[in-house]
């Protein structure tokens, strides 16, 4: 899904003056590695298509080829600018393959790049507070459980009392993980079929049902992290009672 | 062309290597010994002894001499108050500062004292290059090993320590992935690799990916206060706990039951207990202090020390996302390996043989001199990618810690954050940078504070500051900071938590130098000196000999003795002195006064061992 801008100069050459595309590396015209600055993205970095199925095998020897041109270790002899430039894009390539790798950080990348993913998306603000409508039956019936489980805590009794209740508190909502594993499956197979030319409206429906599911899989997370946390016996009384210092701004 | 090498700077011993047509080689003393002991010991007079020397008078001026520092290197008094009991030197410095080192009369801090060793191996190749024949053997620049799990701090005070022995630190470089380096050189293998790396204080396990010539670390783990010295500290311990009882098994000359021991002695009980330890990995038994001690015993005691290895090497396979039956090969970096024990505990672990092939102690300074290679020659064959250790992260509201940069990220990486101001007209901003794991800040490694400054006053929450961590190819954090509205740049004012700011580097090399030349001159009097004894020896001998006093009737020319007499009394007085040229030329002329006294003595010698003797025996 290449854009047109990419045929437009957009970097400018710190060593010689000379102008060159967004995702090229090296200067067409000196050959020396070109600093990082309005660059295209981590797709386009990698020079993989913009998709959600992605060859792992391909997005790895990509990765190990350009680590082999822009690493710092070869450009100990260079000018500063070539330096400076390697870090600049090894550090880019480093954080692109790791977020590319992994199914999951590679969606949340693609709605932040399409302006899907807001910053409060992104910091889990709002998977707190809202209970996803899909998820409102779990939740209910969880927060009853815990309640009991609490109180069972503070009456002293032994662990092998509650231990098992949390544990099978937690099946139902294991369960709806793996249902939205599959569903974000199929969405990001429909994203990748969407083809050349999609119409705004397509892309539309396909990145805000991937929002929704990703938003709900992030409540899920957390659900389960509150589950393992009361098992482990630091629950939510214990992390209510830090010390509050002085915030930092 | 000045000379650049690989160092492994180690807890216990120190090597220097470099890369000879291609193949890393380690730079040996003229005995062929290539362990400098990292220990430092200071003379009454302030000259200082690095290595073999300093190790000799561990035993005789215990309270003068500091090993083991790289234990303290990045860290605060606060840190090592229960360990620096059991040492003999002073462990001081201001509360929540970096720990400063009793040596003799003076204080150091522990990058100091790695600078000393750092000399001493800069000292040893370049005696080495020299003795080549090469036309410039300066060695100026190097790739320093630190174990993998070294936080930032602890990374930072190495770099120091180097810049500070007037080095150009190429890299810094973790000691198991040099290890890997070293090792596939010879063999272009493609697969998953565990470096287990037991050295004498710290303990690392990294997990590579080996494809194409490009060691890609997958994830690392480690303890930073784990080594052999625990074994050694643990069996130390047991041993003065055992001369307390009514009937000790120990027997330690000049040591009772009423009697503290003293700082030489608790060294002497630690060499014994060394040897022994040596002495169990390739015998069933042996004896320690007037005991027999079986290996099983041995293996009992330390069990509980060897086992702590476990935990770090589960959770890297962990973070690797591998099982351990999918690890290819093993590698055993470190003197701690050598211990049957540890070597059963990995190959149980990953259910397979480690390699051993090289030597654990000199696998790591290989590994380094080809980094260096690789960084001086821009060779493309081998790329080292490897990880940051730690999270990390800066404190948010609530003492709460925000990550950035989660652990094992390949690196150079970056991260940023946004911060806002909170009250109107605000113009600076405290940050506060972190690393580790752990939720709550105090918790975490605490690495500096930042002060932004240079706000442009607005409303609260309007300013939008963009502060950007760059971890570098070092492994090692750098800060900077923008104000998007105004895209001003801000000041950053660092304070290291733990470490040393530029100036004072600057400072300590400045009096280094200083003393390199004090040192310089103390080190060509020793020489001078032990040259001037070696000639007094001889000739004191030969006029105790029995057959002396024949010689000097028959052989020597009259008024030869009295001249000989001369000489001898003339340089016994200038040694007295600190005159190094009075010394070489007393020495001169004590030599060519005994020349012809030396030849007939040699004469009769050979003559005297032929007599008596046939052709045939011959």
């Amino acid at each position: 899904m290449s854009s047109p801008i990419h045929a437009e100069i957009v970097q400018v050459c710190r060593t010689c003056g000379g102008g060159a595309p967004v995702d090229v590396h090296f200067c067409p015209q000196c050959t020396k590695i070109l600093r990082l600055g309005r660059q295209g993205d981590y797709f386009a970095f990698l020079g993989v298509p913009r998709q959600l199925n992605l060859d792992l095998a391909e997005l790895e020897q990509r990765f190990r080829a350009l680590s082999r041109q822009f690493h710092p270790d070869y450009f100990y002899n260079s000018s500063a600018a070539e330096r400076v430039a390697s870090l600049e894009r090894s550090s880019y390539l480093n954080d692109a393959y790791r977020t590319l790798k992994q199914p999951i950080s590679r969606i949340s990348y693609l709605l932040e790049l399409e302006g899907i993913w807001t910053s409060a998306d992104k910091t889990g603000v709002n998977a707190s507070k809202q209970v996803p409508p899909a998820l409102l039956e779990e939740v209910f019936a969880l927060n009853e459980e815990l309640d009991e489980v609490r109180m069972l805590r503070e009456s002293g009794a032994p662990a092998d009392q509650w231990r098992p209740r949390l544990q099978h508190a937690a099946k139902p909502i294991e369960a709806k993980r793996a249902e939205h594993e599959e569903q974000l499956q199929t969405l990001a197979a429909r994203w990748d079929a969407l083809g050349e030319q999609p119409s705004a409206e397509d892309r539309k429906t396909v990145l805000n049902a991937l929002r929704e599911r990703m938003l709900e899989r992030n409540y899920i997370n957390n659900l389960l992290g509150t589950i393992e946390r009361e098992l482990n016996g630091s629950g939510l009384e214990a992390s209510d009672s830090r010390p509050v210092p002085k915030p930092e701004v | 062309m000045s000379k650049v090498v690989g160092i492994d700077l180690g807890t216990t011993n120190s090597l220097v290597a470099y890369v000879r047509d291609g193949v890393p080689v380690v730079i040996r003393d003229k005995s062929g010994d290539a362990l400098v002991p990292s220990i430092v010991s200071s003379s009454p007079d302030g000259t200082m002894f690095v290595g073999r020397e300093a190790q000799r008078r561990l035993l005789t001026d215990a309270n003068r001499t500091v090993y083991s520092v790289k234990r303290f290197m990045g860290k605060g008094v606060d840190d090592v108050k229960d360990e620096a009991k059991l040492l003999p030197f002073r462990v001081a410095g201001e509360a929540g500062g970096v720990v400063r080192i009793g040596l003799g009369d003076r204080e150091f801090t522990p990058p100091e004292i790695s600078a000393l060793i750092l000399r001493e191996l800069k000292h040893r190749a370049e005696e080495f290059f020299a003795s080549q024949g090469e036309i410039d053997s300066e060695v100026d620049r190097a790739v320093i090993t630190v174990p993998a799990y070294f936080n930032d701090a602890q990374r930072t005070a190495t770099r120091d320590a180097g810049r500070i022995a007037g080095l150009e630190v190429l890299r810094i470089i973790n000691e198991p992935t040099a290890a890997s380096l070293a090792y596939g050189l010879d063999k272009r293998h493609t697969g998953v690799i565990a470096v287990y790396d037991f050295g004498g204080g710290t303990f690392d396990i990294s997990i590579l990916r080996v494809e194409d010539g490009v060691f890609q670390v997958l994830a690392t783990n480690g303890d930073t206060h784990l080594g052999g010295d625990d074994i050694d500290m643990l069996l130390v311990e047991q041993i003065l706990l055992d001369l307390e009882s009514e009937q000790p098994s120990y027997v330690v000359s000049g040591l009772s039951r009423t009697k503290t021991a003293t700082a030489e002695q608790i060294q002497e009980i630690r060499k014994a207990v060394i040897r022994a330890k040596w002495d169990l990995s390739d015998q069933e038994e042996t004896e320690l202090l007037g005991k027999r001690i079986t290996r099983t015993e041995f293996e009992q005691l330390i069990r509980p020390i060897v086992d702590r290895t476990l935990r770090p090497c589960l959770q890297a396979l962990g973070d690797a996302q591998l099982d351990a039956s999918e690890i290819d090969e093993i590698v055993l970096v470190g003197g701690s390996t050598r211990i049957p024990l540890v070597r059963r505990l990995v190959a149980d672990l990953f259910g397979k043989t480690p390699h051993s092939e090289l030597n654990p102690d000199e696998v790591v300074a290989l590994g380094a001199a080809v980094q260096a290679d690789i960084l001086i020659t821009g060779n493309r064959e081998l790329l080292l990618l490897d990880v940051t250790p730690l999270s990390l992260g800066i404190e948010t509201m609530g003492g709460v810690v925000s990550k950035i940069i989660l652990r094992n990220s390949t690196i150079p990486a970056t991260g940023s954050e946004m911060f806002t101001t909170g009250v109107d007209n605000q113009t600076a901003v405290d940050i506060h940078v972190l690393q580790g794991e752990r939720e709550l800040v105090g918790d975490n490694r605490s690495l500096a504070r930042f002060k932004l400054r240079g706000i442009p006053p607005m409303p609260a929450g309007m300013p939008r500051v963009q502060v950007q961590f760059q971890i570098d190819a070092n492994g090692i954090l750098s800060v900077t900071a923008t104000e998007l509205r105004t895209n001003i740049q801000q000041a950053i004012e660092v304070k290291p938590s733990y470490g040393l700011t530029d100036e004072q580097v600057e400072q300590m090399l400045l009096d280094s130098f200083e003393h390199a030349e004090a040192d310089f001159a103390a080190r060509l009097l020793i020489d001078a000196k032990n040259e001037a004894e070696s000639v007094v020896n001889a000739t004191e001998k030969t006029f105790r000999s029995a057959e002396f006093a024949e010689v000097a009737r028959t052989e020597l020319a009259p008024g030869e003795q009295k001249r000989i007499e001369q000489a001898l009394v003339g340089l016994k007085h200038v040694m007295l002195s600190s005159d190094r040229e009075a010394i070489l030329q007393w020495t001169k002329v004590l030599n060519d006064a005994t020349q012809h006294l030396a030849e007939i003595m040699m004469n009769r010698s050979v003559k005297e061992a032929l007599t008596g003797k046939n052709i045939e025996a011959l």
